[in-house]
């Protein structure tokens, strides 16, 4: 056991010293010291002019301001009254009192919480919104300024307008303006009134709609005020329109790059080689739960249980950049793992079947039964957390159009695979090997290609595509057992409705189910329109069995 | 062949007839001669499926078309029927006898909060009306699927895939509360049929002999179909569907007629299915349910009359001893079972006799192996 001695003689230098970094730290700002006493002033004189002064500390824009003001407001800043009589305001930081005027340590005599009355938490309200109309951080800056507006309290007009002949970030002004136009809605004066409904219109607002609308059928307001708002929401609803287009369009090529991703694979085993691989969506599980064991091994470590046997991978235990790096690298590996997976398929079942190919649907779903149980036996029945890197959650936002990060990763994974499919295909001697003994296994056989071996490559190739797109779903749903299951049906229909033998019409049929999905999805709810989609994708297909592009031949059974 | 399978017909038709409800409603309980209620039941449950599977085998054993909609007849005839005996609920049912239900709603609907019975459950009060349905519901959709799929030429594999997404569309929109079929919970809490109290021993012995009274009709009609011309065209298409269509025959009419029959006779199954197991919901109607009823086919032996029967028995039966004694391994079983019957035994149970004589000749002649008999055309 450690001896106490030691134990004070290491604290006691370490707390001076602290403490005196500290003062150091307060004696170095004097601005922040002329912040702290007017700050002192303002809580401690309980007099008619205290919220006019509370209010006046946003004047300051300081962060010390607002932060004090925030723990005014939640009741933790104290009062302590020393032995003199002489007043000493302080907060707690980390369990230790910290005192206002100097921001030096202290030990309180009799603490008192500051208390706050209805009228002082209202100051303290404002002061703080006009504080973040003043924040260095523009995004802050801008969710402060529509916020105010949406308040229409013309108290902040000033301030605003102020703050304009400032400002200097663009989507900070656009934010003011508005913000500012909300405000004259509210004007005595109509002909201001009507020049700020018109503004509001012309800037496409948004959030105003239902404001505008209000006006049109208000009895306070003049008839020309109600038609040049009638107009403005005019203008702003079919701007609204367009906005929800543009987001379905999105939406639905995001689901159609998903689709795309996932039928990839399948274009090649069974547009290609005509073979029905009916565990094509266990291939995907296998991706999934490779991104879901790198990602354990990049973190904490897994112990998983299969047949009674204990195994644990040990994890490298990585934070921030390291870790968030886990789906660079399972991309690759889950790639990999269900390439193998598919090559062990092909050696073991597949390549007995190639000439019945309604015998190979049925042997891979029994496949496809048998790997479901080892995942379920492996990684348990329920499903596994896969949690986004942080470089994929979040979202940005253009003209009112919010775009995920997720979302516009799967559109560029897309892209990116279904260009190196292509030029593997065209521009490889394996995409050569491939092509001949797609078209014509015997006579490739006769010019020496090793049919066998490309049957091999073509396969695990496939099954390598299901399994990144595994890897994406990862990040966009739930990883289960049943994660195949719920893709497979979608996937074969987007290769047939394609056209079989086409990456071109898979490319076509994958974003025109994605989007025909979204739309009817955003007009019924999400199962009705997956079951009219589906519908339609029968209809179509009991109409022009070909698909979209359907492969002209002379051969009969082609 | 011939000889001992009809030997075997006649001795499986006086055995599940006769000597099983006999021993059920005479045997002293207890004794070795005596067949349990809970027996007859999964016995009538087992020989459901397998009506169902000799519908299977009739479509992809005799005219090469692999249909993955086939659970979805047999659910659409289940579901017929199991509206009839939900609207004879009556004044059983919960919800009437905590006095929440005047209109005599089935308990469903109430806690959904339908107002009223939907129009088109109302002639469902009539037994006859829901008999009729059973057969005219599947072979309506599946007439109509049909006629636009083999106009279109639409075969082989392609076949496959829409039948399975139809399967799959049907079953999303029986999932549906407001497709006024249950949701999710479907069809339940039967109490009785024309009167009889479902749950009542003797009835359910009924519903055994009823469904072997069926299940030896359905046998009786294939095997006489297969002797006619048509069974002959309906094979040739099997086998060469071009040569058949350039000799004349309007091989459109003869696939459509085998696929709305087919459709009509799992229709059945599913009818006589619903009272004996209580309950019909979506997930009966999945592709899986499909596909596992083709793996009956295939491991009792596809294209032989018989083959289907011992499938669907064989494999339901390992299936309630294996998900008691070991429910985590069962898919696994299944699964494997399904690649081992495609690989090594492509006639099934009912084609091991020949396959053990050949592989005997083959030990003979010490030659290539014969364990792949002439394997037809899919």
């Amino acid at each position: 056991m450690m001896r106490p001695v030691n134990f004070l003689t290491c604290l006691l230098p370490a707390l001076l010293l602290w403490t005196g970094f500290m003062t150091l730290a307060a004696a170095q700002d004097p601005a922040g010291d002329a912040i702290r006493q007017q700050l002192i002033e303002a809580i401690l004189n309980e007099d008619e002019e205290q919220t006019d002064r509370i209010e006046a500390m946003a004047e300051t824009g300081s962060d010390l301001a607002a932060k004090v003001l925030t723990q005014w407001r939640a009741g933790e800043l104290f009062l302590d009254t020393a032995a003199d009589g002489q007043k000493i305001l302080f907060t707690r930081e980390g369990g230790q009192a910290v005192r206002l005027d100097t921001a030096a340590a202290f030990t309180p005599v009799a603490p008192k919480e500051m208390e706050t009355s209805s009228k002082i938490r209202r100051a303290i309200r404002n002061a703080l919104d006009l504080i973040a109309v003043a924040s260095p951080d523009a995004k802050l800056r801008t969710a402060a300024i529509s916020k105010l507006g949406m308040t229409q309290n013309t108290d902040y007009l000033p301030v605003l307008v102020a703050r304009q002949t400032r400002e200097t970030d663009k989507d900070v002004r656009k934010a003011l303006e508005e913000a500012i136009a909300v405000m004259q809605l509210m004007d005595e004066d109509d002909a201001v009134c009507i020049a700020a409904v018109k503004k509001l219109g012309e800037m496409r607002s948004l959030p105003c709609l239902d404001l505008l609308r209000a006006m049109t059928t208000s009895e306070e307001e003049s008839d020309e005020a109600k038609a040049e708002a009638k107009k403005s929401v005019a203008l702003i609803e079919a701007y609204s329109k367009k906005v929800e287009m543009a987001g379905t369009v999105f939406r639905g090529i995001s689901a159609g790059s998903v689709l795309l991703v996932v039928a990839l694979g399948l274009a090649i085993t069974f547009g290609l080689m005509g073979v029905i691989n009916m565990a094509h969506g266990e291939m995907m599980a296998v991706g999934a739960y490779t991104t879901y064991m790198i990602q354990n091994i990049f973190g904490a470590g897994l112990s998983l249980s299969m047949f009674g046997l204990g195994l644990n991978i040990p994890g490298m235990n990585l934070t921030g950049a390291a870790y968030q790096s886990y789906f660079v690298w399972a991309i690759p590996a889950s790639f990999l793992m269900a390439a193998l997976v598919g090559i062990g398929l092909e050696r073991g079942v597949i390549r007995f079947l190639y000439k019945r190919p309604l015998e190979s649907l049925l042997a891979t779903w029994g496949i496809s039964l048998i790997l479901q149980q080892l995942f379920r036996l492996v990684f348990g029945p329920n499903n596994v957390q896969v949690s986004s890197p942080s470089w994929l959650s979040g979202s940005f936002v253009v003209n009112d159009v919010v775009l995920g990060y997720n979302r516009v990763f799967v559109i560029g994974f897309a892209i990116a695979i279904v260009l190196l499919t292509w030029l593997l295909l065209t521009k490889t001697s394996l995409g050569l090997f491939i092509r001949a003994v797609m078209q014509n296994r015997l006579m490739a056989s006769c010019m020496g290609v090793r049919t066998e071996r490309v049957n091999m490559l073509t396969f695990g190739f496939g099954s390598g595509l299901a399994g990144l797109g595994g890897a994406f779903l990862s990040q966009l749903g739930n990883v289960g057992p049943n994660l195949g299951q719920s893709y497979i049906v979608d996937s074969f229909m987007t290769v047939v409705v394609g056209g079989v033998g086409n990456l071109i019409g898979t490319v076509c049929s994958a974003i025109g189910i994605g989007t025909v999905d979204q739309t009817l999805q955003s007009v019924t709810d999400p199962s009705m329109g997956k079951i009219i989609t589906l519908s339609s994708i029968i209809l179509f297909l009991l109409w022009r069995p070909g698909g979209l592009f359907p492969t002209r031949t002379r051969s009969l059974e082609g | 062949m011939r000889k001992p399978e009809n030997l075997i017909m006649i001795l499986g038709a006086l055995l599940l007839l006769v000597i099983l409800p006999c021993l059920n409603a005479f045997g002293t309980p207890g004794s070795l001669f005596h067949v349990s209620d809970y027996t007859i039941n999964l016995w009538g449950k087992y020989l459901c499926y397998a009506i169902l599977a000799v519908s299977v085998n009739l479509l992809w054993g005799y005219t090469g078309l692999l249909s993955l909609g086939q659970c979805l007849f047999f659910s659409l005839g289940g579901y017929a029927l199991g509206m009839h005996l939900m609207l004879m609920i009556g004044e059983q049912g919960q919800y009437f006898k905590s006095g929440n239900n005047p209109l005599l709603l089935p308990d469903f609907m109430v806690f959904m909060g339908f107002p009223e019975l939907p129009a088109h459950w109302i002639p469902f009060r009539s037994f006859w009306f829901s008999v009729l349905m059973v057969f005219v519901v599947p072979g309506t959709v599946a007439f109509l699927f049909g006629w636009l799929a083999f106009r279109s030429r639409i075969k082989g594999v392609y076949f496959s895939i829409l039948t399975q997404a139809l399967t799959y569309a049907a079953s999303l929109l029986f999932f549906q509360n407001k497709f006024t079929f249950g949701g999710n919970n479907g069809l339940t809490d039967f109490k009785t049929l024309l009167g009889a109290d479902l749950n009542a021993a003797d009835v359910r012995r009924n519903l055994y002999i009823a469904t072997v009274i069926l299940l030896i009709a359905v046998v009786a009609l294939v095997k006489w179909l297969l002797g006619t011309k048509f069974g002959k065209v309906q094979k040739a298409v099997r086998d060469s569907e071009n040569r058949v269509l350039f000799s004349g025959y309007a091989t459109t009419s003869f696939k459509l007629f085998i696929f709305v029959l087919c459709a009509i006779i799992a229709g059945a199954a599913g009818a006589l299915y619903v009272p004996q197991v209580g309950i019909i919901n979506p997930s009966e109607m999945t592709t899986d349910k499909s596909l596992e009823a083709v793996v009956w086919v295939a491991v009792g032996g596809r294209a032989t009359l018989l083959g289907p029967i011992y499938g669907a028995i064989f494999v339901n039966a390992l299936k309630s001893w294996a998900t008691t004694a070991y429910p985590d391994y069962w898919y696994i079983i299944l699964g494997g079972l399904f690649v081992l019957a495609v690989l090594f035994a492509p006639n099934g149970i009912a084609g091991f006799p020949q396959q053990i004589r050949d592989v005997a000749a083959w030990w003979k002649r010490r030659q290539a192996p014969a364990i792949e008999p002439d394997a037809t055309p899919a």
